[in-house]
């Protein structure tokens, strides 16, 4: 399985949390790789954080968007790409 | 009456500067709760009146004696343990910024205390010859002379008639000098930093010499069912303090956390709707915000979430020892649309919108209109007299904020707001308001429900309407696609018929992240001691949207004028994930229409009587 690199962001409490906006990331294209080899450089608790083991899914109140779309609205299995930006939030709101 | 209100309305005539007290009818109350609700009712009842007496609603004049201001509360508001029940809705028959109807809303402590001093509202007719302000206290209403006050800003008026009145939980709403000048965009602003900001009510207050309305006193409203009330009011505040949004999000990080999710979702405007994509949103985002210049929180009356920002800025051109805020609107209207990356002079020029009584959207936005004019050419430079008002100019953002409260130079210009600004300038295309309000901060090229919320809404431009962003971006009650027009107009509607529910209450719009229709009608229930289930409340919501309705339509609104501007319409989202995507209106707009019982924006008569709406 080919290597790719991605870019994730961090923002609201989990920047404030792992004080890192951002970091580059190779995985092997799936979005738990990529959350795991972040883990590596977070931390294990960030698995924990964006991950449903029980599940086997990303946690569903999570925010995740891969290029400014979110991933509950590709309504697909995500293959990563090259220089993907993967931007992670909690849920958030405001008005 | 039913429990939950004062039971009193105070009517005041600036004209003869009488004072009258009406009991708050239980058969309106009944119908259409409280605040906004109750508030169209009474308008509605007042145009009436002078179509018999031959005044026709177009040509009533925004700013004549003829206009009507409504400050209403709601069966909620004030109740200790309702969540988040600080709040009061103000309208008008009309608004000199659209035409359409006036309607604001507000936080802070002016709600509550306006019941506490014995009243559910006021309602201000006439006008005065001379500035006077009107004190309530412990049921006790008197006009008296505001000459000493005219003038004054709204941190000292508020100080100085706080000191005036000798009682407990004292409040004061009142206006700046924007509201003193008639500029349209000027809003009431009460507890110095809290903003009935939008559809230029503070002109209106000031076209009556109406410069503040101080209020105190003790008495609450009662509850009918207390047992049962303590019960769902202590679930409601748990699920407030345990939710992720509500519990963690808004307290840390207040509403300016959007700025950067929404740049994300390429929505965030720039350059006056130029593009979603904002280059430079980290530098004035929420995350910013929080580790720059908060440095504490507050809260409205009776408010767990506590999302309101205490900031400073410690030094340089803009230092500022203590404000509030920015808001998400605020930051991105004076900061996202004028391209402003400088943050500190951003949350300067926000100061300024409170202290002077501006609304910081439509202040921003016409801001970031006239600064796309300029910038193509369109203004005489003669006619700017020194403003530089090119995209990304801090000084030029905080100096034409001063100029358009006191309408001098080309404030004059500014202070008519983007529409007609443009229009005088030859390019109406390039004001970014619907109905002439300038819209908020979410381009719906990139969440088409907006889209058609923008263009629908009563009020004009306005996302507090029917804010579907909670269910396209923030997947708040659950995820859809923003870029799919499909099935978006169910949503829209369902959420501006239960807007109008919570701006009746009067409570806080911010608590629908956690709670849910169910726990309103729970809410109301046992407060007032009726029996309200959720058909009924959304069909309470339903009834006061379609009275609204048909208020505006009597000024000569309608289908067509539920549009957006052309840029959304005809100009594909230039880069970032909505890529290529215009609005797609009118496929939602027919849909929404055939929901709602609307031909052409109108309601029809079946559906007025549905609604048992009597004309
Ligand atoms: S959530 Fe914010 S705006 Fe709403 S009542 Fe609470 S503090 Fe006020």
């Amino acid at each position: 399985m080919s290597v790719v690199s991605v870019k994730i962001l961090l923002f609201a409490t989990l920047r404030s949390k792992y004080k890192t906006r951002e970091l580059a990331v190779e995985c092997d294209g799936t979005l738990l790789n990529m959350i795991e080899n972040a883990s590596k450089i977070l931390g294990l608790e960030f698995i924990d954080d964006v991950y449903d083991r029980k599940e086997g899914k990303v946690r569903d109140d999570m925010i995740i968007m891969v290029n400014g779309r979110n991933i509950k609205d590709l309504k697909r299995e995500i293959t990563l790409k090259d220089n993907d930006v993967v931007a992670v939030f909690p849920p958030l709101a405001g008005g | 009456m039913p429990r939950g209100y004062m039971g009193k309305i105070l009517r005041v005539n600036l004209n003869t500067k009488s004072l009258k007290v009406e009991p708050t009818s239980e058969e309106v109350a009944r119908k259409y709760l409280g605040g906004k609700g109750y508030a169209v009712y009474l308008l509605y009842k007042y145009l009436k009146e002078y179509e018999k007496a031959g005044i026709s609603p177009k040509d009533m004049d925004a700013l004549g004696s003829e206009n009507v201001l409504i400050f209403a509360t709601g069966p909620g508001t004030g109740v200790p343990g309702f969540p988040s029940s600080g709040r009061y809705h103000v309208m008008a028959l009309k608004s000199p910024l659209t035409g359409s109807i006036g309607s604001a809303n507000s936080g802070g402590e002016f709600g509550p205390f306006l019941k506490f001093s014995g009243f559910d509202a006021v309602v201000v007719e006439g006008a005065s010859e001379t500035p006077v302000y009107l004190a309530i206290v412990n049921g006790e209403a008197e006009l008296r002379d505001a000459g000493s006050l005219w003038g004054k800003n709204v941190f000292d008026t508020c100080r100085i008639l706080r000191n005036r009145v000798n009682g407990k939980n004292i409040s004061v709403a009142c206006i700046g000098p924007a509201g003193e000048n008639l500029a349209y965009m000027a809003g009431i602003v009460n507890d110095e930093h809290r903003a009935a900001g939008r559809t230029g009510l503070g002109a209106v207050m000031g076209s009556k010499k109406l410069k503040a309305i101080v209020v105190s006193g003790e008495e609450k409203p009662p509850v009918a069912k207390p047992k049962e009330f303590a019960e769902v009011s202590k679930r409601c505040l748990d699920a407030l303090k345990t939710n992720a949004v509500t519990g963690v999000g808004l307290p840390i990080y207040g509403t300016a956390i959007l700025i950067n999710i929404i740049n994300t979702a390429g929505g965030l405007p720039y350059k006056n709707w130029q593009t979603g994509v904002n280059p430079d949103a980290e530098k004035i985002s929420g995350e910013t915000l929080a580790e720059k210049y908060l440095t504490s929180q507050r809260s409205c009356w009776g408010c767990p979430i506590g999302c309101g920002r205490v900031t400073s800025v410690k030094s340089g051109p803009f230092q500022i020892l203590a404000s509030e805020g920015p808001e998400y609107e605020s930051v991105w209207a004076l900061g996202g649309s004028t391209a402003i990356k400088d943050l500190d002079a951003v949350v300067k020029a926000n100061h300024y919108c409170d202290e002077l009584g501006l609304d910081s959207i439509s202040m921003g936005s016409t801001i970031a209109a006239a600064m796309e004019l300029n910038e193509r050419g369109y203004i005489p430079q003669e006619d700017l007299q020194g403003l530089d008002l090119r995209f990304g100019n801090a000084a030029a953002l905080v100096e034409a904020v001063w100029r358009t409260a006191y309408k001098v130079g080309f404030g004059k210009y500014l202070a008519l707001g983007s529409k007609r600004l443009c229009e005088i300038y030859g390019h109406p295309e390039l004001s970014m308001s619907v109905k002439g309000l300038e819209m908020p901060a979410y381009d719906p090229r990139a969440m088409k429900g907006m889209g058609l919320n923008y263009a629908t809404s009563n009020r004009g431009g306005c996302h507090v309407t029917g804010y579907t962003v909670s269910p396209e971006i923030l997947g708040i009650p659950e995820k859809i696609d923003p870029l799919k027009a499909e099935g978006k107009a169910v949503w829209v509607k369902i959420f501006q018929d239960f807007t109008c529910v919570v701006n009746s209450t009067v409570n806080c719009l911010f608590t629908t992240f956690a709670l849910g229709m169910k726990d309103y009608a729970e809410l109301l229930s046992a407060v007032t001691g009726w029996d309200l289930t959720e058909d009924e409340i959304l069909k309470i919501g339903e009834r006061i949207y379609n009275l609204e309705r048909v208020i505006i339509n009597k000024y000569g609104y309608d289908g067509k004028d539920d549009t957006l501007p052309k840029r959304l319409l005809e100009e594909p989202m230039p880069e970032g994930p909505a890529k290529g995507h215009i609005t797609e209106l009118e496929k939602m707009r027919e849909e929404y229409y055939k929901l709602r019982g609307w031909i052409n924006g109108v309601p029809t008569k079946e559906k007025l009587v549905e609604l048992e709406i009597e004309l």
